[in-house]
């Protein structure tokens, strides 16, 4: 459903994406892991361009994502078009991003959705709560309710629980685990790899902008086939 | 440190029999014989100054009385509250045209946007005032047409441009140019992630300005704005050289005629005062407005 191709990214001379090629088909969950630096966010973010890519093609759903080919050329669809795209992806921050002058009502409104949202994330009761005056767990959940207003096809998790406080994890990775359940392609960016292991179907190791190595968490995890997945999973598994 | 330690080590032996138990000590504030003093030395200046005010002849307060709602001052108040408030509406509007137009990244935009406010902040408000008031010595007629093509109204300057109309020309533009860095400090002081949230969503670009950068962006708008609302309440009176009765040239027409100047000019001052007053509260309220969901 989602398909990466000889994907391509560079900021100035540094290149965060080399040759990236990936399947993600409907209703899977595949995690991302890696060291800092490795391109995993900028991954996530040229799958709903919010980051142009240089080279190489990004498909959800067999619809080329930011671009419209013509020929033998890619034309760069206009910002209307790409926002159209992008309401059909759900992402969620790391830093949540929720609009602080709304309630959490008014968030999930603003993209299309209502209180039952909220009730799935277990917050109808906080509906009328600004952000500043929910917990970050609450603030993440609001915003994955945000998220799910536009009905997507796919939501993307940047880190989502890395801002959290270690005891407000819990309930933003119950809220995932649900989501997943319930058949929601996903596509997610963590460290925390207990929740890779129970609810992956696929994991991928990124390393300097290039897939190490990728597979089920059985292989990936416990029977890593390359040296840069063992050291990295000795650091995170201590 | 010490006094850290110590009151541990205390609590440490409670069966100390020369110290009564913790909960009995009674705390003493610090006191503050400077804060007396300072206080004192203030308050006699202020109370000298009050007693000059109302002992000092030379304010005339009769006179000042007898004008303050005077007929001919009350039509100049509302002059001058026309002219700020047509100025602050014209203004802002122009600012708010101007501040994304200085934010764009068409380099067109971005450069008349940056000419535009280098040029009205440079030239003080009186001189730019006399020139709209001599446009018809540059162009005797103005015409709505074809860019160097033919026109079709054609209109004679001088009936086009009144004096009234000169100075709000004047101060619309003058207004315009700082409303515009207002405004443009309001959007960089939102976070660059919220637009990243909302583009993230799809939400259309003009639903993103209006719902939530404009929303957030007021916040850091209104005080500077509120300032600059005061600032464009006083400036009405430098439209005096034009000769527009507004309440500063009303005064000064008053006191040439009966040599009362300082009562007049007090007259004006007090004026500006009250509205200066009442602008402040109507800030408050919208800043409460805007508030909602800053505050716990």
């Amino acid at each position: 459903m989602i398909e990466l191709d000889g994907v391509h990214k560079s900021f100035g001379t540094l290149e965060v994406l080399h040759d990236v090629t990936l399947n993600v088909p409907a209703g899977s969950v595949t995690v991302i892991l890696g060291p800092s630096g490795s391109g995993k966010s900028t991954l996530l973010r040229c799958i709903n361009h919010l980051e142009k890519v240089d080279r190489g093609r990004v498909r959800v759903d067999g619809e080329l994502i930011g671009y419209r080919r013509v020929g033998n050329k890619l034309h760069e669809l206009s910002e209307r078009h790409i926002l159209k795209q992008r309401a059909r992806i759900g992402f969620v921050f790391q830093t949540f991003n929720l609009f602080p002058h709304m309630t959490a009502l008014e968030n999930v409104r603003e993209a299309g959705g209502g209180i039952e949202l909220l009730d799935r994330v277990g917050l109808a009761g906080k509906a009328h709560a600004y952000p500043r005056q929910l917990s970050g767990g609450q603030q993440q959940r609001v915003a994955i309710a945000r998220a799910l207003g536009r009905e997507p096809k796919l939501i993307l998790f940047d880190e989502p629980t890395s801002a959290l406080d270690p005891e407000l994890v819990g309930e933003v990775l119950d809220v995932m685990r649900d989501l997943a359940r319930a058949g929601t392609t996903m596509i997610v960016v963590t460290h925390e790899i207990g929740f890779a292991r129970e609810v992956a179907d696929t994991i991928v190791f990124l390393d300097e902008g290039r897939i190490v190595e990728q597979g089920p968490p059985s292989e990936v995890l416990d029977r890593p086939r390359h040296e840069r997945t063992r050291a990295f999973l000795s650091k995170v598994l201590v | 440190m010490s006094l850290l330690s110590s009151a541990r080590a205390a609590v440490g032996r409670p069966s100390s029999s020369e110290h009564p138990p913790p909960d009995d000590l009674v705390v003493v504030p610090a006191r503050h014989p400077w804060r007396w003093i300072a206080a004192a030395a203030v308050l006699i200046v202020v109370v000298q100054f009050l007693h000059g005010l109302i002992t000092n002849p030379g304010w005339e307060w009769s006179t000042f009385i007898g004008y303050f709602f005077e007929r001919s001052v009350m039509d100049a108040l509302l002059i001058t509250l026309q002219l700020t408030f047509a100025g602050a509406v014209l203004g802002f509007a122009g600012g708010i045209v101007l501040a994304p137009m200085r934010l764009s990244k068409n380099p067109v935009l971005r450069t008349t946007s940056w000419t535009f406010i280098w040029v009205f902040r440079s030239v003080p408000l009186i001189v730019q005032l006399l020139f709209w008031a001599n446009l018809g010595y540059l162009y005797d007629r103005l015409q709505i047409g074809v860019p160097f093509g033919p026109g079709f109204f054609s209109f004679e300057t001088s009936t086009l441009v009144s004096a009234f109309g000169a100075a709000l020309l004047g101060l619309a533009l003058h207004e315009a140019a700082y409303a515009a860095e207002i405004v443009r400090a309001g959007i960089l002081s939102v976070d660059s992630r919220q637009l990243e949230a909302a583009a993230a969503l799809g939400i259309p670009r003009l639903r993103q300005f209006r719902r939530i950068l404009l929303p957030q962006a007021m916040r850091a708008i209104l005080p500077n704005a509120a300032n600059e609302l005061v600032n464009l309440l006083k400036s009405t009176s430098v439209v005096y050289v034009l000769a527009i009765g507004e309440l500063f040239y009303q005064v000064q027409v008053i006191y040439g005629r009966n040599g009362r100047v300082v009562p007049l000019l007090l007259v004006a001052t007090v004026w500006y005062v009250i509205l200066t007053a009442a602008l402040s509260i109507l800030q408050h309220y919208v800043e409460r407005r805007y508030s909602r969901g800053f505050v716990r």
